[in-house]
């Protein structure tokens, strides 16, 4: 039966040589490898046959064209939806021909899960009206009991098809994308997610307009819910998620539009090759997505009319950015809504700093980080930081020569260094990170020689001090750069160091000091030859201080985004931009604007949390995440970002830092915020006495006081309360300008302190005080202004509770009691 | 047995050689594919979504999902339905009857799923040749079966195969031609 089997492999062999032999030498070269003729002719027939060309049938015509469902007249089948066919309809309505598209749910597909789905599309489109959302026209039973939908017919392409038939550029394939994310969004804001957006659901037609088809697998946003779905899309955009089958949200669709916009820009879907089985693999392990600019296509290069290689050069960067951060396995990862992809995409398209974070490579440790850490630096890391400090002077070409000589002598500096501080030699049982620098700035001009890169040395030790908390030291060395520098006119050295220095001048409270440095360091970093680094920082230092000691102009806001912009288009390091998105992000939170504060937030945290050295910086950041989230009137959803930064500084420099103390503060305000003045409490009594000891009676203790105090009234200890609002104001009285906000804040919670024990005589000029402070105190922020509105409300009360009669009967409540 | 699901028992029962196993299987998978089958064979050629690939690949998420099945058997489950397609459209084959053939047997094997359009005579001698070929090689059956009736492209039939797609076209360029050579000698 099986003839073949003797010779299977044999013959195999056989086929393959012929296929690769040369039509002339064929029959030699296999008499040569085998003897059989006969074998050889099976072979050869087999070769033969592989090749013959069947003509390719033509499809059967489709047997619904030319009949009727109710009064439409099936002209032709349009192409197959999620769940049945699409057919091109007429009618006459009203005297005139009317063409349309109709779904009709085919029959093998009639199960009540399709019937189900068909209903919900037809409901869910009824209630979208949007130009570029296919609108619905009627619904209805055929005759042969099977449900249709008529929508609104669209002759067009599509999306991918229509980029490539129009040979479209980058722009002109963005500017479609934007319209899509348009409709999407708009059906976000309706509550419903797509769930299966891909080009083929696209349509746009001759004139250029994009139409959103196929709902059939879209889903009602139930507020409370987290839905999941069974239903299938199609599985190169689905989201990780949606192929594990957890919970969907809209961020499925991001990760959706994110695949589509991959496919536009590269010519091919992301994981293209992968079969399903790959891309469930991919989706559980929550790999991520191989990078757009690896993926681009030779055809989709020339479709743009640009070579492959100047193609991948456009696409890197902000675009590449861009579709990663929507394609993150991770929904939080994401982009949170359609909203900052759409801005982001148009700022890419007029040439503005995307706020998404950019991939880069080179990296530098813990450059001008503006936050006193106070904290202990290791002596490793603070080695890292000066060797990569010399490293990075790289970015200068002509010096590229002279790296390698450099490095060498850095080398042996190091060794020196560490031989110096070795016990043997200091006679001490061991060296402290300050003195290992202090002998490493003495040492320094022994082995470099080079002006030029001894600054750059230098900078790096200031650096090193300043991150070990040593702000003197750091200021010292930095005096000399900056004066060697000015002498031999090292304008990238001299602006670096005067900015460095501005900062640390601020840091100490010499604010005209600092302001004049800064200034002057951005002044010169305008200079041609300093690099993008410096120029960012000259600007953040300038911008970031004056407005942090409320000069806030929109000039400051310009130069910050100016310094992100900087280090997007120039690639600096990821630890660089988020340290200047993070400083952007704080300036937009003092300033109210709380979305953008959040994204620059959210991008500096995503390179944060992916380094475990930069543990304070990511939780400084959590903070003040946490704070916008919490202004936004989500206190407990601050609560877990809180925690994670108190974890992080607990981890970085002790319980008992300011940082993690000032967290702990905040954790207390978000609890008394939800009315758990019971947990906030304890806290608070913890962290207080650690404060004390820390700031003495200096008015920063007042914010701990603030809420030690608010904790006492909302558990009902009226009088403890009101003894720690007494301190509060005694300690501000004096330091803080008696029209300031903070003291409006601490006659509020005195006035409540004492309503709550019914001294409404005693608390009125406390409560008048706080009303006057905090209207006129000119509060923008949303935290400042819900301040503003307890304090009159607290004013409201008193005044009412005076107007009675004053002497109140316990059934009669307080405002502080009813808080409780 | 936590881990493993219901599916995947059966599959290893399948694949150790346990007949009862398959007709479980088959249960399971059958109305499905024989739901796409009817549809093709009425003549309604869905473009897109109904072609066995996707619904093989919906019932494979809905079983990981259930737990029913684990990933690592993702092979034997493709393999088998592959199998099954094929018996699905011989059985629809023969519920037509032998019908007489006015000329030779298109070979079902371009890149789209020509067999679609095969005759119901054409679809048992098919069926009879690759029997012939599950003698011979097994492999390469199973590698026609998950190509030409589940609809895999090479890539995919290479990754669930665990080889390269080069290989796979190299191979089905050979079966190609020993299926044509079978299918029109006499």
């Amino acid at each position: 039966m099986t003839r073949d089997a003797e010779n299977w492999e044999l013959l195999q062999e056989l086929f393959h040589l012929a296929e690769t032999t040369p039509e002339a030498d064929r029959e030699r070269v296999l008499a040569e490898k085998c003897p059989d003729e006969r074998l050889r002719r099976r072979a050869l027939k087999i070769f033969t046959a592989s090749s013959i060309e069947e003509p390719v049938k033509t499809a059967p015509k489709d047997s619904a064209v030319g009949t009727r469902i109710g009064p439409y007249a099936l002209i032709r089948h349009l192409g197959t939806g999620g769940i049945g066919a699409v057919y091109l309809v007429e009618r006459i309505a009203g005297g005139a021909l009317q063409r349309a598209a109709l779904k009709v749910l085919a029959p093998h597909s009639a199960g009540p899960a399709f019937v189900e789905r068909f209903h919900r599309e037809q409901h869910i489109l009824a209630t979208l009206d949007h130009p570029n959302i296919t609108r619905m026209l009627d619904a209805g039973l055929s005759e042969r009991g099977q449900p249709y939908l008529v929508m609104e017919y669209v002759d067009g392409a599509h999306l991918d098809d229509y980029c490539n038939q129009h040979k479209l550029g980058i722009a002109e394939r963005l500017q479609l994308f934007l319209k899509v994310c348009d409709a999407v969004a708009y059906a976000h804001r309706s509550l419903i997610v797509h769930l299966d957006l891909k080009p083929s659901n696209i349509l746009v037609t001759e004139d250029g307009t994009v139409k959103l088809l196929d709902f059939g697998t879209s889903k009602l946003i139930q507020t409370d819910s987290r839905l999941t779905t069974t239903v299938m899309a199609t599985p190169a955009y689905a989201s990780p998620e949606q192929l594990r089958n957890e919970a969907v949200t809209t961020s499925c669709d991001i990760y959706a539009l994110g695949a589509i916009l991959f496919e536009l820009l590269a010519g091919t879907r992301p994981g293209n090759k992968a079969s399903v089985a790959a891309m469930i693999e991919r989706a559980i392990k929550e790999q991520e997505p191989e990078k757009l600019t690896a993926a681009v296509t030779p055809a989709a290069a020339e479709q743009m009319g640009l070579s492959e290689s100047r193609l991948r050069q456009m696409l890197r960067g902000d675009l590449a950015t861009i579709v990663q951060k929507c394609l993150r396995p991770r929904a939080r990862d994401r982009y949170p809504s359609i909203d900052p992809l759409a801005s982001d995409v148009q700022r890419y398209l007029s040439g503005r700093p995307v706020l998404a974070r950019p991939q880069t490579t080179l990296y530098r440790v813990g450059k001008f980080v503006r936050r006193n850490r106070g904290g202990v630096a290791t002596a490793a890391v603070v080695v890292v930081a000066l060797v990569t400090s010399v490293a990075y002077a790289g970015w200068r070409q002509e010096q590229a020569v002279r790296e390698g000589q450099r490095a060498l002598r850095m080398q042996a500096f190091m060794y020196r260094l560490f031989k110096l501080a070795n016990s043997n030699y200091t006679g001490k049982s061991s060296t402290t990170v300050p003195e290992f620098l202090e002998l490493g700035v003495k040492m320094l001009p022994q082995y470099i020689k080079n002006p030029s890169d001894l600054r750059e040395a230098q900078l790096g030790m200031a650096e090193s001090m300043y991150e070990n908390g040593d702000l003197d030291s750091a200021q010292k060395v930095l005096t000399d750069t900056i004066a060697s520098a000015k002498v031999a006119s090292d304008f990238p050295a001299e602006a670096e160091a005067e900015a460095f220095s501005g900062n640390i001048a601020y840091l100490q409270g010499q604010m005209q000091q600092g302001e004049s440095l800064t200034a002057h360091a951005l002044e010169l970093s305008r200079k041609p030859g300093v690099p993008p680094a410096v120029r960012a920082w000259s600007a953040v230092y300038y911008a970031w201080n004056r407005d942090n000691e409320g000069f806030r102009s929109d000039e400051n806001l310009r130069l910050l985004r100016y310094a992100a912009k900087e280090c997007q288009d120039n690639k600096l390091s990821d630890r660089e931009t988020a340290g200047v998105l993070y400083m952007l992000g704080e300036d937009l939170e003092l300033r109210g604007q709380l979305d953008e504060a959040e994204q620059n937030f959210n991008a500096a945290l995503d390179v944060y949390s992916k380094d475990p050295l930069a543990i304070c910086d990511r939780s400084a950041v959590e903070g003040d995440l946490g704070y916008v989230i919490e202004m936004r009137g989500n206190a407990q959803g601050a609560l877990p970002i809180y925690q994670n930064a108190y974890d992080g500084y607990k981890a970085c420099t002790g319980a008992d830092s300011p940082g993690a103390l000032t967290i702990q503060d905040s954790q207390a305000g978000a609890l008394l915020k939800l009315g758990r003045g019971k947990e906030a409490l304890p806290l608070m009594e913890a962290a207080v006495p650690v404060w004390r000891k820390i700031e003495g009676s200096s008015p920063e203790i007042s914010e701990p006081l603030y809420y030690l105090s608010r904790a006492y009234v909302q558990t009902g200890h009226f009088v403890d309360g009101e003894k720690i609002a007494k301190e509060l104001v005694a300690v501000q009285e004096g330091k803080v300008a008696p029209t300031d906000r903070r003291f409006g804040a601490s006659h509020m919670i005195w006035a409540e302190a004492l309503v709550g024990q019914h001294k409404y005589e005693e608390a009125l000029p406390h409560a008048q005080m706080a009303d006057k402070l905090l209207q006129e105190g000119n509060g923008i922020s949303p935290g400042a202004k819900m301040m503003n509105a307890e304090a009159h409300q607290v004013l409201m009360d008193v005044q009412a509770k005076l107007a009675q009669g004053g002497k109140s009967s316990p059934a009669n409540e307080s405002a502080a009691l009813k808080k409780q | 047995m936590a881990d493993a699901g219901e599916i995947t028992i059966l599959l290893r029962d399948w694949r150790a050689g346990d007949p009862a196993a398959i007709e479980h299987l088959f249960e399971l998978v059958y109305p499905q594919l024989r739901q796409i089958a009817g549809a093709l064979f009425r003549g309604e050629r869905p473009e897109n979504l109904l072609q066995p690939t996707s619904v093989v690949n919906e019932l494979f998420l809905k079983l990981i999902r259930q737990r029913s099945l684990r990933f690592e058997d993702r092979e034997h489950f493709y393999s088998l339905s592959a199998r099954l397609m094929r018996r699905v459209l011989v059985d629809h084959a023969r519920s037509e009857g032998r019908q007489k053939r006015d000329h030779g047997i298109p070979v079902p094997l371009h890149e789209d799923l020509a067999w679609i359009d095969a005759r119901p005579a054409e679809m048992m001698d098919l069926d009879r040749v690759l029997e012939e070929l599950e003698q011979l090689d097994p492999r390469k059956c199973r590698m026609v079966e998950l190509r030409f009736f589940l609809g895999f492209t090479s890539e995919e039939t290479a990754e669930l195969l665990n080889t390269s797609k080069a290989t796979v076209d190299r191979e089905l360029r050979f079966i190609r031609g020993w299926l044509y050579d079978r299918l029109h000698e006499e």
